[in-house]
């Protein structure tokens, strides 16, 4: 009889379910594809419904449900950081503690009631430990150095591992506990530059690259630095420790000027926007903080890394965390860092901490060796097809079942047509890599923008990923430490000359692009299509971005992807090979009105 | 009942529609709720298991996400929406909306009473909407828009009526019309549930401050917060399974 061990993670944000038959990775999902709420908290009933189906079992069958964190340990941070900074925390407080008394508290009975499993069969692991599992145990490196950096977890914020050995084991070497995180800086930042946090943090990265590092030297009072790549901050800048809803305080806003107000128009000198001078130069400002606020993380990172490093001796170091999704960070430490590799799980956030509780179980706990297998992270449901032909006809969607839709696309992205691409399982992680994708022509000068404005409705400063063939990799500055990273579009690297004029779509302001190589074995489909795009242009390249709206998460299923289709600007769809144009007016009056 | 009804709608709309920061809060909820609609809407045209009525449902989870964007402009006409004010829109989709919990409504409700919470819903819509507009009791901007929602909701109670009355499930009309009670009533009772939650958190609260005064104040003096850099992790001497099996 095999072993299935569920891995769970919810009630925070990003909740998913990962399902392992001996040690094997059979299906895993975030919870947001199923219920289209983004970063949905909720305990991941769906995603777990579709983990068991893909596995052909009942929850009965499951040996071990790991949940990923330990509630109680959380409680008492909560707790005793409501007492530490008495009276301050008065508003927090009582919010807190209605949601910890009313429910996150009774975590082992409501797992129990809502999925079903027994009680004795039930696993808690420590949220850092979860994200370390999940960088160490899913990559291809049997020892290693690990470095976990989020908002927070039980306590640590940013914590240290040394992986391999005799056992598959993860060995704390030492933790920054909360309110110290280098996460939540970020995240303060974001909300300072008028962005929702949990969620703005990659428009602070992409608009960094307006920007100069004028403000660093301010940085450098927000947090002092040991020899050991410990930190610590001034807390006296920050309040996530006793606001409910503020991060920082007003001496950060004396520190960096006013916060920008959210919706402010950006358009920095070299945008190509027309705006009076005023608003290009607060737009400056604001580039500003944020590019001084990512060099500030990359040279914590470097810190960290190096004293990694020193303590460890390891060649690799592999990184989760959410501020392990910060690509620019990752392609600085692989260029600048003391390892020869990196490697980041693409789950990187605390979806990813499913997988690593489950993992971490079934390695750490119950004591199985390692087995070397790549991870591929088409772990998702995939479409029906018989379900989707029958959904089109009775939606109304012109459509045709193509022979070759490689071809066919090829001439769709030819004619300068924005496509819709959902092909195989749905993806493992934030990123689209091909499965359930925009995708476009990256030649065409004013393509980003249309792609922002018209199809995606979001910020004209934020820039596209190029997705390509190993064969275009000439065009880009790859260092050795970050090919593993380059397969999941975890690093952005300089572009070399030419590439900017031959595909400005996919090169940011700064120069550099957020790579996706695509190999064969784990996306054939769409390196066919890339090939066949390289043999009729010469460059195997595709901008490629998540097949979503803003403020969604990536499409799902068909009735997702037929649902974005219709609001949104993209030309034609292909489902698993069927192509779909635009619904006809008659049947859908209102279409394409305000 | 229903002048009742619309004496209430128009007091209290008069009252929300008066100060800026009522205004926008009261769009933002529109909004929110338009596009929990749309969801559940999506959700539908997954289960049916009639095919007939998928077009219409997809139909109507398009307009629902039109709404949603109209009111969401119209709100971010009243002043800047700031991101705490984003944050609690998204934890209050994520408190209200009918998908959280695992089940969609759809699944929940079954094909008859989605039907007839759709009529009954969009009927409530209708009226209310209607009520505002013929007291002149938003801003410009929103007056300019709701002319154009009204006609999509008319679209949704009259279409909700036809297929309600066609509907194979309930063959007797009297099943039909205990579907529309029994919704009716349902939403009377989530209603008072819903007063009774928020009596229940500001009581709650009361109490909880109370206890953090008396009972949280004191330790303050023992008290103390991390002093940051690396701290050595904690052993444990349990067990592994054990400590794999605890919260703690």
């Amino acid at each position: 009889m095999p072993t299935y061990i569920l891995g769970i993670s919810a009630l925070y944000h990003d909740a998913a379910a990962t399902l392992l038959r001996d040690g094997v990775v059979v299906a895993a999902s975030q919870e947001e594809r199923f219920t289209r709420l983004k970063h949905d908290a909720s305990l991941p009933v769906r995603a777990v419904d579709f983990c068991l189906e893909q596995a052909g079992i009942a929850i009965q069958d499951v040996d071990w449900l790991v949940f990923y964190e330990k509630p109680l340990r959380k409680f008492e941070r909560i707790l005793s950081t409501a007492v530490a900074t008495f009276p301050r925390s008065w508003r927090t407080f009582p919010r807190q503690m209605h949601a910890w008394l009313g429910d996150k508290l009774w975590l082992r009975t409501k797992l129990v009631e809502t999925f079903g499993v027994r009680p004795d069969r039930l696993m808690f692991c420590d949220h850092h430990r979860s994200h370390a599992a999940s960088a160490l145990l899913a990559s291809p490196h049997a020892n290693a150095a690990i470095l976990v950096a989020d908002g927070v977890g039980e306590w640590a914020t940013t914590s240290l591992w040394r992986g391999g050995g005799d056992a598959p084991g993860l060995h704390p070497l030492g933790e920054v506990r909360w309110p110290h995180s280098l996460g939540l800086v970020y995240s303060a930042i974001t909300a300072h530059l008028g962005f929702a946090v949990n969620e703005g943090e990659y428009k602070v990265m992409g608009m960094a690259a307006f920007g100069r590092p004028t403000l660093r030297d301010r940085f450098d009072r927000l947090a002092t630095f040991d020899a050991d790549g410990g930190f610590s901050l001034d807390l006296d800048y920050f309040s996530w420790h006793w606001h409910p809803t503020r991060s920082a305080t007003s001496k950060l806003e004396a520190l960096l000027g006013p916060p920008r107000l959210p919706g402010t128009p950006f358009a920095p000198p070299g945008s190509g926007l027309d705006v009076p001078d005023a608003v290009m130069r607060e737009s400056q400002r604001h580039a500003d903080i944020a590019a001084s606020c990512q060099v500030w993380l990359e040279d914590a990172l470097l810190h960290i890394a190096r004293g990694a490093k020193a303590r460890t001796g390891a060649d690799t170091l592999c990184l989760a965390g959410g501020v392990a999704l910060n690509a620019v960070a990752n392609h600085r430490l692989a260029a600048e860092g003391p390892f020869a590799h990196l490697w980041v799980q693409p789950a990187a956030g605390d979806a990813g901490g499913s997988l690593g509780a489950a993992l971490w179980a079934w390695h750490c706990v119950l004591g199985n060796p390692r087995q070397e297998r790549p991870f591929h992270i088409t772990l998702g449901p995939r479409l029906d097809r018989g379900h989707t032909i029958d959904l089109l006809s009775d939606l109304g969607f012109p459509f045709e079942e193509v022979g070759n839709p490689t071809q066919r696309a090829t001439d769709d992205l030819l004619d300068g047509k924005v496509l819709g691409w959902v092909e195989g399982a749905s993806e493992w992680g934030p990123r689209s890599l091909g499965h359930r994708s925009i995708l476009a022509d990256p030649r065409g000068s004013g393509t980003a923008r249309r792609v922002n404005q018209r199809v995606k409705f979001r910020e004209s400063f934020r820039p596209f990923a190029p997705a390509i063939l190993p064969d275009a990799l000439s065009h880009f500055d790859l260092a050795e430490a970050e090919e593993a990273l380059a397969r999941y579009m975890l690093t952005a690297v300089p572009t070399r000359d030419g590439l900017s004029a031959a595909a400005p779509a996919v090169v940011h302001v700064d120069g550099t692009a957020r790579l996706q190589v695509v190999d064969q074995d784990a996306h054939p489909a769409f390196h066919d299509l890339l090939s066949s795009f390289g043999q009729a242009t010469g460059l195997p390249m595709l901008l490629n971005t998540s097949f979503n709206l803003k403020g969604e998460p990536p499409v799902c299923g068909a009735v997702d992807a037929l649902a974005t289709f219709t609001r949104s600007g993209i030309d034609v769809v292909y489902l698993d090979g069927v192509r779909v144009e635009r619904p006809p007016k008659r049947l859908y009056p209102t279409l394409g009105e305000p | 009942m229903r002048a009742l009804r619309r004496a209430w709608i128009r007091l209290t709309g008069t009252l929300a529609w008066r100060f800026p920061a009522e205004r926008r809060r009261l769009l933002l909820a529109f909004s929110r709720a338009e596009q929990g609609s749309a969801l559940d809407m999506l959700a539908a045209v997954r289960s049916t298991q009639r095919r007939d009525l998928r077009l219409k449902y997809f139909r109507h989870a398009m307009d629902e996400w039109r709404h949603s964007g109209l009111f969401r402009r119209a709100a971010s006409q009243q002043g800047v929406i700031d991101a705490t004010e984003s944050g609690r829109d998204e934890a209050g989709l994520l408190l209200e909306h009918g998908i959280v919990g695992g089940r969609t409504l759809f699944e929940r409700m079954g094909e008859l009473d989605f039907l007839a919470f759709v009529y009954v819903a969009e009927s409530d819509a209708v009226e209310q909407f209607d009520v505002y507009r013929t007291n002149d009791l938003p801003d410009e901007h929103t007056r300019g828009v709701l002319p154009a929602i009204l006609k999509d909701e008319a679209f949704h109670v009259s279409y909700s009526r036809q297929e309600l009355l066609r509907t194979q499930d309930g063959d007797l009309p009297v099943e039909r019309l205990a579907a529309v009670r029994r919704v009716r009533r349902n939403r009377i009772k989530e209603g008072w549930l819903r007063f009774s939650r928020d009596i229940g958190v500001v009581v709650g609260s009361v109490w909880l401050w109370a206890l953090y005064a008396l009972v949280v104040g004191p330790f303050r003096m023992v008290a103390r917060l991390d002093k940051g850099g690396f701290q050595p992790a904690s052993l444990d001497a349990r067990p592994l399974l054990d400590q794999a099996r605890s919260e703690a």
